[in-house]
């Protein structure tokens, strides 16, 4: 039987949204959908697949590449090999999509954004989202393949009637890794999720010395500072001020990107922001197509400017 | 502890203008400036501050053309012992070739470690793969995502991942392990020009890719390389500096965030 095996997330009870883009993408292939979960007691449309496999195995464990790579042996020993294995491309799915590829010898997309039904080629970006390459399945599969998150959610649609559901039981759990605990971010900043303007400064603003500048212009125009990855992992500003996934993600009025050149994991913290203004230097930069306003020019320039007009 | 620890020369095409050549087959970099991949810059840091805390020593491997010496230099200059350099003749972008070309070195020429660390994954072809597949071939347990490395013993690591909206995964891992490593975990050493110079006097060993088999053939090719799709796009502000930022405030004045 032609299928696609896909390895769904849940996360302290939850089952993540972007598995509704891994279910989305083999939907679009046209193949019938086999789903990995671990057994829990989350809410999950069930519909959304043919078949549901339950591993009775907590969600960490599930989690685990070593654990993860017995499970989908054992799928394939009873169901046979699928067409391609599909995985959300976040921390735990990439981890556990090259791990899996790499045990089972075989190829692997990773971050797949687009798929051409007609021509049967993946889409997968390059060089900061500035080019994508064009890939065919040639030669011996499955593909193994994770999805950026928001592409293909909306091919997960409610099949007609409901899934088969299996359960395994007794996978070997690896000894080389072992899940200990969750650890929550410290809480002690102010949270941007709340504002309703945000000015966020990227890796444009050049160095550490330009942030009280910019400080002082967010003091002027009554907005909150945040900032994207690079200027979070340079310490620039602190962890909390992050927007992005593995940040927070924002809703503001109005979002002020200065610097700012749209990395996929950014554009998914803010691109539902009621009105987004995008300021960088390079016209090529990926965020003018996620902005409703752009200015392409020297961000420190507008800074100066926008300073002297409120100061009066 | 003795750490390997992988790095990339890769182009800087953060604020670069790409030009797909030869109708889809290429891309133009030949304007474009090189520098290290900004993970394994952080990868680095991370295994020679561990090698500083518990003795040992880190080796720097990095696989491309001759002119990756450079960032080999740069990790000597950072700390590491030395660098080996894999020689390849034509750029590997399918990471599952890059890993078993890896596996094979390391085998053929016996080197053994405490640890293998990766970065999280390059700037230029964004696979976050080759840690992953490393590990697999070389039948170790892997972690991708370490963003805080608590403690580092004989026989194992215990380690922070980097989940998504500010969780973390806290793990144990038996050695030897892979670890790939996440940005931000450190605040990588500033390198001088001066520190590159001397390193240049620390011995860098060269081997050629086509010694370690002929099973380094790519899983995956790109058929053709194209522009991404245009959406819907911005409404540019244009003109002089001054009737742009007025219009800016003018659009905040309009949205109820700005008096």
């Amino acid at each position: 039987m032609s299928y696609a095996l896909v390895v769904a997330e849940v996360r302290r009870g939850v089952f993540e949204e972007r598995n509704l883009d891994a279910i989305g993408l083999p939907t679009l292939m046209g193949k019938d959908v086999s789903l990995l979960v671990p057994d829990g007691t989350y809410a999950i449309n069930e519909k959304l697949v043919n078949t549901i496999i339950k591993i009775k195995l907590e969600e960490a464990i599930f989690l685990n590449p070593l654990n993860i790579v017995s499970v989908i042996k054992t799928v394939m020993d009873s169901s046979g090999k699928p067409d391609v294995i599909v995985f959300t491309h976040s921390s735990s799915g990439a981890e556990l999509a090259s791990y899996a590829a790499g045990c089972l010898n075989l190829p692997l997309i990773t971050d797949v954004n687009g798929f051409d039904k007609e021509k049967e080629v993946f889409y997968k970006s390059y060089y900061s989202d500035k080019i994508f390459g064009e890939f065919k399945q040639t030669g011996e599969g499955p593909f193994v393949i994770t999805v950026r998150s928001g592409s293909f959610k909306e091919y997960a649609v409610e099949k007609a009637s409901s899934p088969v559901d299996k359960i395994i039981e007794g996978i070997p759990v690896a000894e080389g890794r072992s899940f200990i605990e969750y650890v929550e971010e410290d809480k002690t900043d102010i949270d941007i999720t709340k504002a309703e303007f945000l000015l966020s400064v990227g890796r444009g603003i050049g160095n550490k010395d330009e942030i009280p500048s910019y400080e002082e212009l967010a003091g002027l125009l009554k907005a909150t500072l945040s900032g994207s990855r690079p200027v979070i992992d340079k310490m620039w500003l602190p962890k909390a001020r992050q927007v992005g996934t593995s940040g927070k993600t924002v809703k503001p009025k109005v979002y002020l990107a200065m610097g700012i050149s749209g990395a996929f994991q950014h554009i998914a913290g803010m691109k539902d922001s009621d009105c987004i203004i995008a300021v960088n230097k390079d016209a090529e930069a990926p965020i003018f197509q996620y902005a409703h306003y752009g200015i392409i020019g020297d961000i420190h320039k507008v800074r100066d400017k926008l300073r002297d007009i409120v100061k009066g | 502890m003795n750490i390997l620890v992988f790095t990339k020369r890769v182009p800087a095409t953060q604020e670069e203008e790409l030009r797909i050549i030869e109708e889809g087959q290429g891309i133009d970099l030949s304007k474009v400036p090189f520098k290290v991949n900004d993970w394994d810059n952080y990868a680095v840091e991370e295994a020679v501050q561990i090698a500083e805390k518990t003795g040992g020593s880190v080796t720097a491997i990095s696989i491309g053309d001759a002119e990756s010496d450079e960032v080999l230099r740069r990790a000597i200059a950072m700390g590491t012992k030395d660098g080996f350099l894999i020689e390849t003749e034509k750029v590997l972008h399918d990471p599952n070739a890059r890993a078993t070309l890896v596996s094979e070195f390391l085998k053929k020429e016996g080197i053994s470690y405490d640890a293998i660390f990766t970065g999280v994954q390059s700037e230029d072809d964004q696979f976050a793969a080759m840690g992953g597949i490393l590990s697999a071939k070389l039948g170790l347990p892997y972690s991708s995502m370490v963003i805080g490395i608590d403690s580092f013993e004989k026989d194992h690591v215990i380690a922070r991942r980097e989940l998504e909206g500010g969780l973390q995964e806290r793990i144990k891992m038996t050695l030897p392990c892979v670890l790939s490593i996440q940005s931000g975990i450190n605040e990588p050493r500033y390198v001088s020009i001066m520190g590159i110079r001397k390193a240049s006097k620390v011995e860098r060993k060269f081997f050629k890719a086509k010694a370690y088999g002929d099973n380094i053939s790519s899983t995956i090719e790109v058929v053709k390389w194209v522009y991404p799709p245009k959406k819907g796009g911005a409404t540019m502000l244009s003109g002089e500096l001054e009737g742009i930022c007025k219009d800016l405030l003018g659009i905040l004045k309009e949205k109820g965030v700005f008096q």
